[in-house]
């Protein structure tokens, strides 16, 4: 047997308390007990009040998420004794995941979630009539999307991405993941639409690279390298007018002149209009030399092979 | 006989950020590190050209890693996005035989050297913090920081995703701590240290981006940190910099020096501060040049 202390996040505004507060419950329980199992012996035992969302206890439904020491899980695939371990703690905190308002104690409010879900048109739409028995896909077709398939939903992604923490507008991993899963099925007619629709404001151009989505999903999901090849969905689409593209090939030139980065080019590619905005800061870089003097500057030796492998190197998304 | 690497400093510290790859470069010798030149290496094209042309990403890299083999020697960055980029592309085509094989056929085609998979890619901080590595700054017997109070600042892509970094755990990182530590200075701990500065969409979102340091340099300053410190020229650019124009937006003031890495080494093991041109960081370090005795 062992035991633990559960500090467990509080929040039941229909009670007319509307502060949030941690209350500590503790447990003796089995070695081998998880998170999800550990909550709701407590709100069995200690106090029926407590609002867990849960449903499969399998990790396949991704209604248990929550944060546990303050990183994102699946409470029902998370062992009570390793998570101890992992944090070097013999307390747990369980709190609601991050980027939602609560409703009720561990319980938020997804509607932002799905609703940005249902955005990305999640679904196939292909094109003519439908083929009178099947549409039968070859198996290296499927092995594209089939890590984006995996996604459950359970917004561990969404719960710790610093963009959305930056801008709640921002459409996240989760529904990129499965937006890409469209996109590249081969069934689906609408590729082109598909780029320019995930590519406006608070689109894949918005995903800061802080890697947490990778990081946190339990599925192996990697819903930033889903938002990278969605980029490269819209460059093939030539979809690039958005400065988060126009960025991206301002790199590509950038290594087509000279093989590095070139800052002043790059800069000025992204957003020309908007820069002049920028004027007292390009001028302080300037002061500060930071910017190139020069756009040519920067040359690798062998620089002919750069070129030939840009040239040759074709992309297979 | 110096530890010999591959020198792959990247982009930004070679040109916007000059004053990292000097004090890198005056460093070296006193950590008993020889840096080799890279002629031939590109830009690794950061998340950019992943998100435009992933196989030409995958394909540039790997012929970064085969000059370093060719060379003879691992490969040593002090950039987050080069560390991230360049073991990626190392992880794939090492896992990947026919990939690697793929990959080769491109290069061979471009007249580029075939790459084999024997190299690894470090970077300064992890070469640093560990067992040796520290036992290394103390045999060089720092003059110390004087218990400068500095804030850890690790960013995001050094430390995930770990299934490709890997050297410490992504949510309780310690190894700049231990450096902080061994040097004589205070950590000044805080929440913000491993999320991110914003700075890959600073140029397309630059309100987003802003938003995104903020959460870093008020808690560095909430934690009472006379300095932060990053691994990262990248996080540097946002947090030194752009930090007015955050301070502008947030409506709130940071007064945050930010130190890179080697910097902070440096003043710990007196190099000279024209060395490591602190003339050209946006934020003034004089206090602390003055705490550490500078």
């Amino acid at each position: 047997m062992a035991s633990t202390t559960f500090r467990v996040f509080r929040f039941q505004p229909d009670s007319g308390d509307l502060e949030s507060y941690h209350q500590d419950f503790s447990l003796d329980h089995e070695e081998k007990t998880t998170v999800l199992d550990a909550l709701l012996r407590i709100q069995n035992e200690q106090d029926g009040t407590l609002a867990v969302r849960y449903s499969c206890r399998s990790a396949i439904c991704g209604s248990c998420a929550c944060k546990v020491n303050g990183k994102t899980v699946l409470a029902c695939m998370t062992q009570v004794e390793e998570a101890k371990a992992e944090s070097g703690s013999s307390t747990l905190q369980v709190d609601p995941i991050g980027n939602f308002a609560p409703i009720k104690d561990l319980v938020v409010d997804m509607t932002s979630f799905w609703e940005k879900f249902k955005a990305v048109k999640p679904y196939l739409i292909p094109d003519g009539p439908a083929p009178q028995k099947e549409r039968l896909v070859p198996k290296a077709a499927m092995e594209k999307v089939a890590k984006e398939s995996a996604c459950i939903l359970c917004a561990a992604c969404y719960s710790e991405c610093n963009s959305l923490a930056a801008d709640p507008e921002f459409v996240g991993p989760a529904a990129f993941a499965w937006g890409y899963r469209f996109a590249a099925d081969e069934r689906d007619a609408q590729r082109k639409n598909r780029a320019k629709l995930y590519s406006g404001q608070h689109g894949i151009w918005d995903c800061t690279r802080c890697m947490f989505c990778n990081e946190r999903c339990p599925k192996g999901v990697d819903p930033r390298d889903a938002i990278e090849k969605l980029g490269a969905i819209a460059f093939q689409e030539k979809v690039t007018k958005d400065k988060g593209a126009r960025h991206a090939k301002a790199f590509l030139i950038s290594m087509r002149t000279g093989g590095k980065l070139n800052e002043q080019l790059v800069g000025g590619l992204t957003d020309p209009v908007g820069g002049a905005f920028n004027a007292p800061l390009a001028l302080r870089m300037l002061q500060k030399g930071k910017l190139p003097a020069s756009p040519l500057t920067h040359r690798v030796k062998n620089r002919d092979q750069v070129t030939k492998l840009i040239k040759n190197v074709k992309e297979t998304i | 006989m110096p530890r010999q690497f591959a020198y792959y400093p990247g982009c930004v510290a070679e040109f916007s950020s000059k004053e990292l790859n000097a004090t890198t470069k005056a460093l070296a010798p006193l950590l008993d590190i020889e840096l080799l030149p890279m002629p031939q290496a590109t830009c690794c094209g950061a998340g950019d050209i992943a998100e435009a042309k992933p196989n030409l990403y995958l394909t540039l890299n790997v012929r970064i890693l085969s000059e370093a083999e060719e060379m003879g020697a691992d490969i040593l960055t002090i950039c987050n996005v080069c560390t991230l980029n360049l073991r990626r592309a190392n992880k794939m085509v090492r896992e990947d035989p026919r990939l690697l094989e793929q990959v080769n056929g491109e290069l061979v085609n471009a007249g580029a050297r075939p790459y084999r998979g024997t190299i690894d890619v470090t970077h300064l901080l992890w070469y640093l913090a560990t067992e040796e590595g520290l036992s290394l700054l103390e045999q060089r017997g720092p003059k110390g920081l004087g218990g400068l109070r500095v804030a850890p600042y690790y960013g995001c892509q050094l430390l995930r995703p770990s299934s490709v970094m890997g050297f410490e755990d992504p949510d309780r990182p310690q190894s700049l701590e231990r450096l902080i530590t061994a040097l004589g200075g205070e950590v000044a701990d805080y929440d913000g240290k491993t999320r991110c500065c914003g700075f890959p969409i600073i140029l397309a979102r630059e309100e987003v981006a802003l938003r995104e340091s903020h959460v870093a340099l008020a808690g560095a300053r909430d934690a009472g940190a006379q300095a932060m410190v990053t691994p990262c020229p990248l996080c540097h650019l946002a947090m030194d910099a752009y930090q007015r124009k955050t301070e502008q937006l947030m409506g709130e003031e940071y007064a945050m020096p930010v130190l890179h890495l080697p910097q902070l080494i440096g003043l710990a093991l007196g190099l000279p501060t024209q060395t490591m041109e602190f003339k050209r960081h946006f934020t003034s370090v004089d206090e602390v040049l003055q705490t550490v005795g500078a």
